[in-house]
């Protein structure tokens, strides 16, 4: 048995948000216990406060959370600079939170740490993470997320799914926060990790399309990028956007060797240097086009991700759905970013507890029972339930 | 007490009602500010996706023009492959043909050598054995009835008076072979595929030999075709071989443009002229037919591959474009058609007499 509830208020005041939050899960959890809770809030909240206020009522709830960019539920739907609060009650689900810090310093242990404390507590095999990773540190810079979800990879094992999104900062660029229990991190990593009686699937689409000719980057070192075709990383740019930096939706389709696969790379900062760094790592040598995308395949891609994820679902009945989507595509959206919460519930085969949020980097698996990526400008749909 | 309850119910509405109404405005206030903020984004968004489209049409256009550009110079590279493969295939059957004719011709030359070489002793002992005859009739006028007989059955004067016209003739036949073996082989020049040093007039006067069949009078030229030879040239650089090649080319074509010429006219006496001279420098070598001339259009496409006015059959369109190809590009030199529809025509060749070291 598996019950999940979910408050959402878009009161700017945190007291009356995180008031109104509790009062919506009072009511649904009918005298039920929550085991577990996942909080996703506006940059401009008293994050302290929210947390104590929560854990005054839950006081043994394992929580984590994060800052974000755009927030979404079953209760209020889209919204922005809200708070979005969902609770667990299981007595067949195993939920455990930990927490690592010092993710950027040294991603490998943060990410290890995480793991460690969330799984030193379990007693049923862990089969599921979410994980919600730092982006922003602070004054602009950034941890590597794919060195943490490689870490996080290395500490769970190939064969636990690693779900989840990046915290944002309603696109500052500046600092994101995460929260574990009543602490308000930076530079942290809370994941939560399912297992015992639990069934879940997913789903990642992009809808972004490539653009423009074919080139090859030649000069590269980690995330920063040097040259591509002989030219520094703004010319090549500057040949597209004139004098107007790159942002995020100009992002770079990294194609896989000689194959039409490709996965998407997002502009994060400029160099003095001509060169850009990137908000993950990309390849010397790799063929690149710049991207594009349109509303419309945007909004089809977010029930592209749902519907792959219904169909992988083994369970009864889907009692939870986690959303996590690229802030770039709700700048997009623009007033249209309501319609992707909007196509999955009314794709939904019944009503389900749902909560998401806008990120500024989304993991999940591309294969059903593949590695987890890193990705960008992308929809990750997660179903949760029980047998 | 039930007024005063009333109160504090009206009270506790009415604050409830304020709250609400403070949290209204919160929100809508917040939603300004956002609203205002996420404007900016899309208005930038939109202005910066503006410039990526026009940009990305403006690279497709360069790639257009660039594919367009690249589309032509495969053409033009695969009409040259084209041409070179003709030329190849061509070079290959001339040189299978050249080697071919010259192991004849050297098969020739050794028996034909045999007999040229031993004519001249035969003659001289048919002439003794005559002159011992001569002395046997002197002396013994009388001869005896059987040899009287036999000098009657072979008729012996006759043989005396024919047969020195008989070895001259011989002589004349084995001297016309070996005349033609060497023309054949100088002709082929299998041998001579390298640039050197060459007399043009022998090679010329080769070429009309092996044509000599065509140029002899025949039922399509009751008169046989006139050859005029005029001038002579030096020595020149040339690649004799691929020269022969051109020089039957033209020969050839002006032999069949006659023949239609003489269908047409048959009082016409179908001419060749052939003339060579040293202009500045360069040999310049004129052969010309009075032959029905070729048409204006024609003319434009004289060295195209695969052009032919010829019935199916008779030609492959590749004798001018291979000749102008070893004249143009061999020899750094000219091959120019001057014709007149109705008054013949004339093909020019022009070459330096020495050619520019790579």
């Amino acid at each position: 048995m598996l019950k999940v509830v979910v408050g959402h208020s878009e009161d700017p005041d945190s007291q009356g948000a995180i008031d109104e939050v509790l009062e919506q899960c009072f009511q649904d959890l009918m005298g039920m216990a929550p085991t577990a809770g996942i909080l996703f809030a506006a940059i401009d909240f008293d994050h302290t406060m929210i947390l104590e206020e929560i854990l005054r009522v839950y006081p043994d709830i394992e929580l984590i959370g994060c800052t974000t960019d755009g927030e979404m539920s079953s209760k209020l739907g889209f919204c922005q600079d809200s708070l979005t609060l969902m609770l667990f009650c299981s007595d067949t689900v195993e939920i455990h939170a930990g927490v690592g810090i010092s993710a950027s310093k040294n991603p490998d242990s943060a990410a290890t740490s995480a793991v460690q404390q969330a799984t030193v507590k379990r007693t049923a095999a862990t089969k599921l993470c979410i994980a919600l990773p730092t982006s922003y540190i602070g004054d602009g810079a950034t941890a590597n997320g794919e060195m943490l979800l490689k870490g996080l990879g290395n500490a769970l094992g190939s064969e636990v799914p690693i779900i989840g999104g990046a915290a944002g900062d309603q696109s500052r660029a500046k600092t994101t926060y995460q929260f574990y229990g009543s602490k308000v991190l930076t530079d942290a990593i809370p994941i939560l990790t399912f297992g015992g009686d639990v069934v879940f699937s997913f789903g990642a689409a992009c809808g972004w399309r490539p653009l423009g000719r074919k080139s090859i980057i030649t000069k590269a070192c980690g995330n920063r990028l040097y040259e591509i075709d002989g030219i520094s990383a703004v010319e090549f740019y500057q040949r597209y956007l004139g004098a107007r930096l790159p942002s995020a939706e100009n992002s770079l389709a990294v194609y896989e060797g000689d194959s039409e696969r490709y996965y998407i790379r997002v502009p994060n900062s400029l160099e003095n240097d001509g060169s850009i760094r990137l908000l993950a790592d990309i390849p010397e040598q790799a063929t690149v086009r710049l991207t594009g995308t349109s509303r419309d395949e945007i909004i089809a891609s977010s029930l592209t991700s749902f519907q792959t994820a219904l169909q992988n679902y083994s369970g009864n009945k889907i009692d939870a759905v986690l959303l996590f989507s690229c802030c770039c595509r709700r700048w997009l959206l623009g007033t249209r970013a309501k319609e992707e919460y909007e196509i999955i519930k009314n794709a939904l085969p019944y009503s389900a507890p749902l909560s998401g949020f806008y990120s500024y980097g989304e993991l999940a698996p591309l294969q059903l029972l593949g590695a987890s990526y890193y990705h960008q400008e992308t929809f990750v749909t997660l179903l949760i339930g029980t047998n | 007490m039930e007024y005063r309850d009333s109160v504090s119910n009206s009270e506790n509405e009415n604050e409830n009602k304020i709250k609400q109404l403070e949290k209204s405005v919160r929100i809508l206030q917040k939603r300004l500010e956002r609203s205002e903020a996420d404007r900016k984004a899309l208005e930038e968004a939109s202005e910066i996706r503006d410039l990526l489209f026009t940009n990305v049409i403006r690279e497709l256009e360069e790639s257009q023009a660039t594919l367009e550009k690249r589309g032509q110079e495969l053409e033009t590279a695969l009409k040259n492959l084209k041409a070179l493969q003709m030329k190849l295939i061509e070079s290959e059957k001339m040189s299978a043909l050249g080697v071919l004719v010259a192991g004849i011709a050297h098969e020739i030359n050794n028996p034909v050598s045999f007999i040229y070489g031993n004519l001249y002793h035969a003659s001289n002992y048919f002439e003794s054995i005559l002159n011992l005859i001569n002395l046997y009739q002197y002396y013994y006028p009388e001869p005896i009835a059987a040899i009287e007989k036999e000098i009657e059955s072979i008729e012996l004067e006759f043989i005396k008076q024919d047969s020195l016209k008989l070895f001259e003739s011989m002589n004349m036949g084995a001297e016309r072979i070996l005349e033609i073996v060497k023309s054949l082989r100088t002709f082929t020049r299998v041998d001579e595929s390298d640039l050197k040093t060459a007399n043009i007039d022998l090679g010329i006067d080769s070429t009309l030999l092996i044509v000599n069949n065509r140029l002899k009078p025949s039922t399509k030229f009751p008169q046989g075709i006139q050859v005029i030879r005029n001038g002579t040239l030096p020595t020149i650089e040339c690649y004799p071989g691929q020269l022969n090649q051109v020089f039957i080319n033209i020969i050839v074509n002006a032999i069949d443009a006659l023949e239609d010429a003489v269908i047409k006219n048959p009082q016409l006496l179908p001419t060749i002229t052939i003339t060579t001279e040293l202009v500045n420098e360069q040999a310049v070598i004129r052969i010309a037919d009075n032959g029905l001339g070729i048409s204006e259009k024609a003319q434009s496409q004289l060295f195209t591959p695969f052009f032919t006015t010829k019935d199916i059959g008779k030609g492959t369109g590749l004798g001018l474009s291979i000749s102008y190809k070893i004249i143009f590009e061999l020899h750094a030199g000219l091959l120019e058609c001057h014709s007149q529809p109705g008054n013949g025509a004339e093909f020019v060749i022009i070459i330096p007499i020495k050619q520019a070291k790579c």
